[in-house]
């Protein structure tokens, strides 16, 4: 066995039978099951609409009636007469959930509806809004004297499905699906490669730090030492996802059936939130076969050559950053320059998964710093050419053989390097002469 | 019998500092060479050539005339002077991963380490995690890993520093061993009488440069017998008068002396402490001086010796000269 191949199995087996192992590798899915049902459960099981009162001073004389019987069912509305000073009194000593305040120019278009209480959540005023809009349309359309065939013409509601066209077949209600895959996947490579990076770096400087690293400098060299460390540490990153995938599509596939019938259509809340974009306009329970299609084959594929290109490409340096530092504490300051280009192209998320075929979201998926997260995103939201992205992968390669060059020459140095902190120049100076 | 390791001017900078200059030295199988010199002198810089962890800027390391590098590094074992351990690793893995990365198969390294567990006592050590174990087993556990693969060539920096007695004269006695077994065995250490017992051959390092090299009674015939030890039981007030004004005649600890007089007597004191002390004398000084001073003025005197001067007066000497 080489060398190299002899300490990657040391790494690997010495971290993966580890009881932080197997903890996080059993508990993550766990967690990411919660973090996406607890929302579902509470509104499912009855925590979400407390009981609401809400007096409405109707200027307008004509939509207190209409509003009050477009609210759901948990809102108390009723009209009133008082002075605004009593309704505010009111409110203030907690008889009163709140009060609507429509002015007759309401109706032309020429005053704003208000709404006063105590403080209301996004969904109370989503709820409110769209009650006075519901009203204010209706009445519009009644003085305009349209017929009540007209008014339930408006009244009926059109949809507008998405269907992604792909060489594999067409799948209906992709679009959501897509953005949540996207974002799971772009987290997961940026987690991933920080977590993962940081175990190496923290390897090294635990090896540093032991004085091990002059024994086993003597039986190896130090280029092997990286490359077994970075790729032991990395089959560990790659086991750990491969095991978190098990387990949600275990999880999903046992858990899944149970929410549906715990939750009812409509009285799912925004569950993708975590799409951002996608939040308002969740029409969960999720077709099936359009998150199927979003799994498809060549991105799974995908994902994990980009993990293991931004991985390798991150760890090197990590290492090279371990081997300058004596302990963990000294090495904040030197991560700098490697956490910027993992962070950046985080903050370009948004723009990539809202147009992801602009000339700068083909540019990000190329370069080979941002390339690993967001190329990631552009395949799990359109259809990327394949020249793209064997292009991104030929440069992320190039990349890394680059970056493993120059972190080699740091580490070499640096590992027998103790008692002082070295500087930005030193690793230049050590990049240089090594 | 196991090669010679040849270094020819050899040559390492760090930076500015030129930490290795123009050394050369022979060691040979079946010897053991103590490489001497005070902190900085350019040990350990050299140690690290000599086991391929740096590669010197000009002239060449050889073993057995291959000049060292990853193959070579398969037949040496080092002992560093900063000990390291993986301390969550259980002894046992521990050895056979670092006997693996030495080129030995699995089997063959389940096998060696065993088998030097059980010479040093310490087969029950094989489950158990490298830190829970004292300090001392540790470093049994470290030189273990130095010697498993049967190097031809050990390097032992500062191999006795932190070793309680007991460890001391069993890793003396191994070293031994190796000895007799024809391996070369390089030994480093600012400490002149620990390798004054053991050493046959010596190379003494100055500032990157060596000051004197050559086989330890040769060196030490060299400077002649003209240092004595006497012990005493009374008053040591004689010795103050022997050595003159200069002479620090409250200073008891054992080396802090040695620079201090200048003798107008033609004595000097090297070590001194109650009751004993080491004298070296200048040239035509008899050694009777000191012994007539001590009947003189002492109740008793119990011993009287006149020998070669020790090893770190050797080294002073030659660092002058040099």
């Amino acid at each position: 066995m080489s060398p190299t191949a002899l300490i990657a199995q040391s790494e690997y087996v010495r971290r993966v039978r580890s009881p932080w192992f197997i903890a996080t590798t059993l508990l993550t899915p766990a967690l990411a099951v919660a973090v996406f049902a607890i929302p579902f459960l509470t509104v499912s099981l009855g925590g979400g609409d407390a009981p609401q009162t809400v007096a409405i001073l109707d200027g307008t004389g004509a939509l207190a009636d209409s509003v009050a019987a477009a609210l759901p069912a948990s809102y108390t509305a009723h009209e009133t007469g008082a002075e605004l000073g009593a309704l505010r009194e009111a409110v203030l000593a907690g008889q009163l959930g709140g009060y609507l305040v429509l002015a007759p120019g309401v109706l032309d278009g020429t005053a704003q509806a208000r709404y006063f209480s105590r403080g209301s959540g996004l969904e109370e005023m989503a709820v409110l809004g769209e009650a006075v809009r519901e009203a204010v349309r209706d009445e519009r359309v009644r003085r305009a004297g349209a017929s009540p065939a007209v008014v339930a013409l408006l009244d009926a509601r059109v949809g507008l499905e998405q269907v992604s066209v792909s060489e594999d077949g067409d799948a209906a209600d992709g679009a959501l699906v897509q953005l949540l895959v996207a974002n799971v996947l772009a987290f997961l490579i940026y987690i991933a490669v920080l977590l993962y990076g940081a175990m190496v770096m923290r390897g090294v400087i635990e090896e540093k730090s032991n004085r091990i690293v002059e024994v086993i400098a003597s039986s190896v060299r130090p280029f092997e030492l990286l490359m077994g460390k970075v790729l032991g540490i990395g089959a560990v990153g790659l086991t750990q996802l491969v095991g978190w995938g098990v387990l949600m599509a275990a999880g999903a596939a046992a858990l899944g059936p149970l929410l549906l019938a715990l939750a009812p259509a409509a009285a799912i809340p925004a569950a993708g939130a975590a799409a951002g974009a996608a939040a308002g306009a969740a029409d969960l329970p999720i077709d099936p076969a359009a998150l199927s299609a979003a799994f498809a084959p060549g991105l799974l594929a995908a994902f994990v050559a980009y993990f293991c290109g931004g991985y390798l490409l991150f760890a090197a340096v990590f290492a090279a950053i371990g081997s300058a530092v004596d302990q963990e504490s000294d090495a904040q300051t030197l991560q700098v320059p490697v956490m910027l280009p993992i962070v950046v192209p985080m903050l370009f998320l948004p723009a990539v998964l809202s147009q992801p075929d602009t000339p700068l979201s083909v540019f990000l998926s190329l370069f080979p710093v941002s390339s690993p997260v967001l190329m990631v995103v552009r395949m799990s939201v359109t259809d990327v050419p394949a020249w793209q992205v064997a292009a991104s992968l030929a440069l992320l390669a190039g990349a890394f053989v680059g970056m493993i060059w120059v972190a080699a020459r740091v580490y070499r140095v640096g590992i027998l390097m103790t008692g002082k902190k070295a500087t930005f120049a030193d690793l230049w100076r050590w990049v240089r002469t090594a | 019998m196991a090669p010679v390791l040849r270094l020819e001017n050899v040559t390492k900078r760090y930076g500015g500092t030129v930490a290795v200059d123009g050394v050369s030295f022979t060691a040979e199988p079946g010897r053991l060479v103590g490489l001497l010199g005070p902190n900085g002198a350019g040990k350990t810089s050299t140690i690290r050539m000599v086991t391929a962890i740096t590669t010197p800027d000009t002239g060449r390391v050889t073993l057995g005339g291959e000049t060292v590098g990853p193959a070579t590094q398969r037949r040496m074992g080092y002992l560093p002077e900063e000990r390291g351990l993986y301390r969550k690793l259980r002894v046992g893995e521990q050895l056979v991963y670092l006997a693996r990365l030495k080129g030995m198969t699995k089997t063959d390294a389940v096998a060696a380490v065993k088998r030097w567990l059980d010479r040093f006592d310490a087969s029950a050590w094989w489950g158990r995690r490298t830190e829970e174990l004292s300090k001392g087993m540790q470093q049994k556990v470290q030189f273990v890993a130095t010697v498993v693969h049967e190097p031809d060539l050990v390097v032992l920096d500062e191999p006795f520093s932190g070793l309680d007695p007991i460890n001391a004269d069993v890793l003396e006695a191994v070293i031994g061993d190796l000895r007799a077994a024809g391996r070369t065995v390089v030994f480093a250490s600012h400490r002149m009488e620990s390798v004054e017992a053991l050493c046959d051959d010596v190379v003494m390092m100055a500032k990157g440069r060596v000051v004197l090299a050559g086989p330890l009674r040769e060196v030490k015939r060299r400077y002649g017998r003209d240092t004595v030890s006497v012990a005493w039981s009374g008053p040591d007030a004689w010795l103050d008068a022997l050595v003159g004004p200069t002479g620090d005649g409250a200073d008891s600890t054992a080396n802090g002396s040695a620079e201090a007089s200048a003798a107008a007597s033609g004595v000097r004191v090297l070590r001194r402490s109650a009751g004993q002390a080491t004298l070296r004398l200048d040239a035509g000084t008899p050694p009777r001086r000191v012994l007539d001073a001590a009947l003189a003025g002492a109740d008793d005197v119990d011993r009287f010796d006149v020998h070669e001067p020790p090893l770190d007066e050797i080294f002073r000497l030659a660092v002058g000269e040099a």
